[in-house]
């Protein structure tokens, strides 16, 4: 222990700790949040994850039909590394600010006598220990499942051990490519470019990323023989996930000689990754560090529009463009509304891509409904969610001192910026998906509807809502986000699915399509009424931070006295 | 007038505010003084209704504030201690924001908002990002949203910290002029330089009781005391400040 402490002087451990707090953005959660247990739920979903793999693939290997492993090995490699890199994706992205120093750290690090590649290397263990974590609890059980089935085929003892060996190699190359090009394309943006366009460029670049992540990850064909490459070259190329996967079969000896090209071409990426990696991290901190100290505090916001829109009354207005901002502008709430929309871009491609494909018109399907369905009710959902993760809790003493309306003003103001952000621009994609669908009173009939989804959907989300959006959170580490999470899937499917069911033979019959538009709207015109009624009664919440209580050092007393607690 | 009648207020069983009472006319500029932690701040969020006392009374014009709470926001203006603002919006969309949740008409917050700014020498600013804005330009947009609606109750709490000297001698003749159209005016502060210039009537809070309530020229003859500084020193400074400073100066010394 001793060597260790000496290996890694105090100041680095101290700034470790340090850092290792802030991969996490605090300001975002509750100030009642129990931020470990909040932390414990999110990996337990990783861990039911893993353990349903795990599981999942020992019984799938076991009831394996003779000459059906190799493509069985092949799905289950690509699937698991797959998804490790997907989450090593958008934890490096959610943790974007977390390698490279910002202005903080050069305010406040700067004055002191802390070498910069102090600094550099406890920023790179702390944000590696968040992603080594959560590789971690990913592939703890499916990390053991999958070298057990592969190791029973390799026909030697020390099966199990090479494969073993191959699959955590696999998976810590993998993650260190990803991270490292991630790494490296930041520090080129911030080297090559003024810092007021980096920040714009880093917005862009988050978001795409994400998008991107979750794009390879949905659309990825699963190459199952040697065959299907000529007809998914394209993907052979381009996707990462892919050459890792030659990497594993390469390590553990079952690589046929025609992928050989793609486990070189995964090495060569890593070593490119990794040497942009370090340029980028070694330059930026000898140059934007004197950069970031030289550059003035204020950046001119551009030739921003001074009209502002009437949206409703002029608390709506303000309630709807201050979460529009804050959608806009806030990098976490951006990347939170940037993955759920990359999930429903994912839902509506593949059905566009049909549009786009086909000769002739198309007929309305159970499978289209279904998708519409989905897309209308994650926005919704998605939009509710976010609301609870607050901009900033120190400034709501603002809306508290110029809250001039009743509560129900305020429900109405969030059920149009629910109706505007989120069933608006959900309902519109639809619309544009259905262009080629016929006939037309079918198409238009099942818009209604979907409009009428749309409201009732979010007359749920404003159930007991009397907040305003981006001011309170949703407690995490209180509230089992883990059971919700699986509950909100579940939920989301047997909605969508059963809706379908309803609405399909309904649309082809006036009565009953006027019938299922009837019990919509009287179902949303109750709930409205209900809603407004219980707001009535209901006060306004804005997350209070704990009072402000300071514990004075005593210095104005002699030095002997014990401190006392004195209040602001 | 705003009358406060025997407010109390504690944390965790310890009292910050204790039995305060005073009252603040208009027309004049009340001065609410204290040291660090003696409960001023604590004053101020019980008068702008933010946080509720134990027990007391807080009036304006006669009533108390918590029957309608909801028109007495409509006519306060708040200038907190700290400058937290939403530091995503730029200065113009802060204050057009706080126009519209106080229902301003449309025309004449944009009129008020574009005058403030460019008063305040903000304008050139005006599309930057508040989080950009320095600690002097966060304090001047406080000041905008807390008087842009004509309020009849304005509270400022430290209003000239961050300020460069000429924003601070504006501040000042605001505060007086604010004062002489009638308005109810309390003023809190440390700089008591500027607090004797300003106030004509102070109310000095230590350990969170009123130890002085009366006006400056009454207090100065009272105590037999020159200065402002001279009468806070007496009333609410324990320490011995040269030995205060000699130990600190021994401390870093050793």
């Amino acid at each position: 222990m001793p060597k260790l402490r000496e290996f890694f002087p105090l100041e680095f451990r101290i700034l470790y700790r340090q850092f290792l707090s802030r991969v996490i953005d605090l300001e975002l959660l509750s100030v009642h949040a129990d931020v470990p247990r909040f932390l414990g739920q999110f990996a337990s979903i990783l861990v039911l994850i893993s353990l349903s793999r795990a599981f999942g693939l020992l019984y799938a290997a076991d009831g394996l039909a003779p000459g059906a492993y190799v493509s069985f090995a092949w799905r289950g490699q690509q699937d698991l590394i797959s998804s490790t890199m997907l989450l090593v994706g958008l934890v490096t992205i959610a943790s974007w600010d977390s390698t490279f120093p910002d202005r903080r750290d050069v305010m406040v690090l700067s004055p002191l006598p802390i070498a910069p590649r102090t600094i550099l290397a406890a920023k790179i263990v702390a944000s590696a220990s968040i992603l080594g974590l959560a590789v971690l609890t990913l592939n703890f059980a499916a990390g053991i499942a999958w070298p057990l089935v592969i190791g029973s085929h390799h026909g030697s003892s020390l099966g199990f051990l090479q494969a073993l060996a191959a699959y955590w190699l696999t998976i810590l190359v993998a993650s260190v490519f990803l991270y490292c090009t991630v790494v490296a394309i930041q520090g080129l943006t911030s080297l090559l470019l003024p810092r007021g366009l980096v920040l714009v460029c880093s917005a862009c670049f988050q978001m795409a990323a994400v998008c991107l992540f979750l794009a390879v990850y949905f659309l990825q064909p699963t190459i199952t023989s040697v065959e299907m490459a000529g007809t998914a070259s394209a993907w052979l190329n381009w996707s990462p996930p892919l050459w890792f996967f030659a990497v594993f079969n390469q390590l553990n000896g079952s690589l046929p000689p025609e992928f050989h090209w793609m486990a070189q071409r995964a090495w060569f990426g890593v070593a490119i990754a990794m040497s942009g990696a370090i340029a980028g991290l070694v330059l930026c901190y000898v140059r934007t560090m004197r950069k970031m100290l030289e550059q003035p505090d204020l950046v001119s916001g551009g030739h921003s529009l001074r009209w502002t829109p009437r949206l409703g009354s002029p608390l709506q207005s303000a309630v709807v463009l201050f979460s529009y901002r804050s959608i806009l502008r806030s990098r976490q709430h951006r990347l939170a509304v940037a993955a759920y929309a990359a999930v429903i871009l994912l839902i509506a491609l593949p059905w566009l891509q049909i549009e786009l494909s086909s000769p002739r018109t198309l007929p309305v399907t159970s499978d289209f409904l279904v998708s519409t369905f989905v897309i209308v009710s994650l926005t919704v959902l998605c939009l509710r969610g976010v609301f609870s993760l607050p901009i900033s809790l120190t400034a709501n003493w603002v809306l508290r001192t110029t809250q001039l309306c009743p509560t129900e003003k305020y429900v109405a103001a969030t059920r149009l910026t629910l109706l505007l952000l989120g069933v608006a621009p959900a309902w519109l994609v639809v619309a544009l998906l259905s262009i080629r669908l016929r006939p037309w009173h079918e198409v238009a009939v099942h818009l209604l509807i979907l409009a009428f989804v749309g409201w009732l959907l979010a007359e749920v989300a404003l159930i007991n809502f009397y907040k305003v959006p981006f001011t309170c959170s949703y407690l995490p580490g209180k509230v089992h986000i883990q059971v919700m999470f699986w509950c909100a899937m579940f939920l989301l499917a047997a909605f969508a699915i059963t809706s379908a069911e309803v609405e399909l033979p309904a649309l082809d019959s006036g009565v009953r399509s006027l019938v299922i538009v009837a019990v919509l709207a009287a179902c949303g015109l109750a709930l409205w009424m209900l809603n407004n009624h219980r707001a009535k009664s209901a006060q306004l919440y804005f997350e209070e931070l704990p009072p402000e209580v300071i514990t004075s050092l005593g210095i104005g007393s002699l030095p002997q006295q014990t401190p006392s607690t004195t209040f602001l | 007038m705003l009358e406060l009648r025997n407010v109390f207020k504690c944390y965790s069983g310890i009292p910050a505010v204790n039995d305060v009472s005073f009252c603040a006319r208009p027309g004049e500029v009340t001065g609410y003084l204290g040291p660090n932690g003696s409960g001023k701040t604590t004053t101020m969020k019980i008068i702008t209704g933010l946080i509720e006392m134990n027990s007391g009374e807080v009036r304006f014009e006669g009533k108390p504030i918590q029957d309608d709470l909801i028109s007495y926001k409509g006519r306060m203006g708040y200038v907190p201690e700290e400058p937290y603002l939403y530091h995503h919006l730029s200065g113009l969309e802060y204050l057009t924001m706080i126009s519209q949740l106080r229902n301003l008409p449309e025309r004449e917050a944009s009129e008020r908002i574009d005058g403030l700014l460019r008063l305040l020498t903000l304008h050139d600013d005006r599309h930057a990002s508040i989080s950009g804005y320095s600690k002097g330009m966060r304090q001047k947009i406080l000041i905008a949203a807390a008087i842009m609606h004509n309020p009849e109750l304005v509270l400022l709490d430290e209003p000239f910290s961050g300020l460069d000297v000429g924003s601070a001698l504006v501040l000042r003749s605001l505060i007086r002029e604010l004062a002489a159209r009638g308005k109810v005016v309390l003023f809190s502060s440390h700089e008591l330089d500027t607090v004797e210039r300003v106030c004509s009537h102070v109310v000095i809070l230590h350990r969170g009781k009123v130890v002085a309530d009366d006006s400056i020229e009454h207090l100065r003859s009272l105590m037999a005391a020159p200065t402002l500084e001279d009468i806070f020193s007496q009333l609410a400074v324990e320490q011995d400040t040269g030995a205060i400073s000699r130990h600190i100066a021994d401390l870093i010394h050793a």
